[in-house]
């Protein structure tokens, strides 16, 4: 007699079906990776409307499958969330008739389980990083702050991998001399 | 380039540590959006428009049937990306749970320590009685961690990873299970099924393979898939799941 059920998550089948028009395939996507996305535009600056952003996202990465080539439905669906993340920001930046940077919503907090003098220092790491130029400071998040690969950012920012490798080497120096001098251990 | 080494450690401690909000579960307003008809089709076709809403409404209602209970038909069934499979569980499989890869003893603190992911611990069950350690990846970091409660009956495991493939189970009743938005897939096994372990490297440990009692499986919103084992009833092990922090 066959009983028994083996149950496992197949991201390329999946998105061959969804690609075909089966909503219950892609609802298993967006059910996936609403987490990653959703916390790739909180990151990336969207705050508060990062759930719209992923909204946004999913609508779209589902209208452009016949795009996708197979380099990872993540990487390829946070290039879709960086991109409205920007056009967010911009909006935003037009809304207010601002030309600075747009202030980021207070969505982002650190980890109250900490020493203070350690969250101090990060708090202002995190102040330093959103400082930075739009373009190191989203290598530095893809990178670091959500752990992606060098792949997985070029994917998600539309660049050669060759360009993040620079900019990211390049980016970490312009924070560091942001950064003050950590004293020697005893000191 | 020793400077960088650290800078980039302290990013990514920044990026662990930085909390935003739970995410919005987008599954149905993104179906609704996709289901939606476009705007300049409203004035033509009604009757084939009325045509798609009546076959949109009968799929929204088989919908939570077909998510209720996975149904086995033959030897290959697949539910949307889930793949279900039927299968003879092996006849001769272990009773006794039997270790995976590697497997070290430890205690929560260095669990804590060691592992790449936040260790949780379903706090209505207690301190855990045994915490171990299993399939460390070159960095040493464990990708599985393991804790036994009440006389060894409960298992708790948590590995770093989604539901691709770390896992594969065997059960004739799978039930999809609504866990919240915190755990977009989960899954309530209710018998003993014979348990598989694929490792980081993608082979799987035949060697491992043992009944596992029911469980409740369910993956969370940073990308890492827990399993609860032991409980006899779903109400319970759903209490006991929402207690994990």
């Amino acid at each position: 007699m066959v009983k028994g059920a083996a149950i496992d998550f197949d991201e390329a089948d999946a998105v061959a079906r969804a690609r075909g028009g089966d909503l219950d395939a892609y609802e298993v996507l967006v059910a996936r990776f609403t987490a990653p996305a959703h916390r790739a535009a909180a990151l990336l600056g969207a705050g508060a409307d990062a759930d719209d952003v992923v909204q946004e996202a999913f609508v779209k990465a589902y209208r452009g499958l016949g795009r996708y080539r197979g380099e990872g439905f993540k990487a390829w669906l946070l290039a879709i969330v960086a991109n409205e993340t920007r056009n967010l920001i911009r909006s935003r930046q037009r809304r207010a008739g601002l030309l600075k940077r747009a202030a980021e919503p207070e969505t982002l907090e650190i980890d109250p389980a900490e020493t203070a003098e350690a969250s101090e220092r990060r708090r202002f790491l995190v102040e330093q990083l959103r400082a930075l130029d739009t373009r190191d400071r989203e290598v530095l998040t893809c990178r670091y702050l959500l752990d992606l690969s060098e792949a997985e950012t070029a994917t998600t920012l539309g660049l050669p991998r060759g360009t993040v490798k620079s900019r990211t080497a390049r980016a970490l120096t312009r924070l560091r001399d942001r950064m003050p001098v950590r004293e020697a251990p005893g000191a | 380039m020793r400077d960088d080494d650290e800078l980039i450690g302290e990013l990514r401690e920044a990026g662990r540590a930085l909390r935003v909000p739970q995410a919005l579960d987008q599954r149905n307003a993104v179906r609704a959006r996709l289901t939606a008809p476009a705007p300049r089709l409203r004035r033509v076709r009604l009757a084939a428009i009325s045509l798609v809403a009546a076959l949109i409404a009968t799929l929204t209602l088989v919908a939570p049937a077909r998510a209720a209970v996975v149904q086995v038909v033959g030897d290959l069934l697949r539910v949307a990306g889930i793949s279900v499979r039927a299968e003879h569980p092996p006849t001769d499989l272990p009773v006794d749970p039997s270790p995976l890869p590697s497997t070290v003893s430890s205690d929560l603190d260095e669990a804590r320590r060691v592992a790449a992911f936040p260790v949780m611990v379903p706090v209505d069950l207690g301190p855990p009685e045994e915490v171990l350690l299993a399939d460390p990846g070159p960095d040493g970091k464990p990708r599985v961690v393991t804790m036994t409660f009440r006389g060894g009956a409960v298992r708790f495991d948590q590995f770093d990873g989604a539901l691709d493939g770390g896992f594969l189970k065997t059960t004739p009743d799978a039930e999809w299970v609504d866990l919240g938005t915190g755990a977009p897939l989960a899954a309530w096994l209710p018998e003993a099924h014979p348990l598989t372990y694929i490792g980081r490297d993608g082979v799987t440990r035949t060697e491992t393979t043992r009944l596992a009692g029911p469980t409740l499986i369910w993956s969370s919103t940073r990308e890492l898939t827990y399993r609860l084992e032991g409980l006899r009833t779903l109400d319970e092990a759903t209490a006991l799941a929402r207690s994990v922090q």
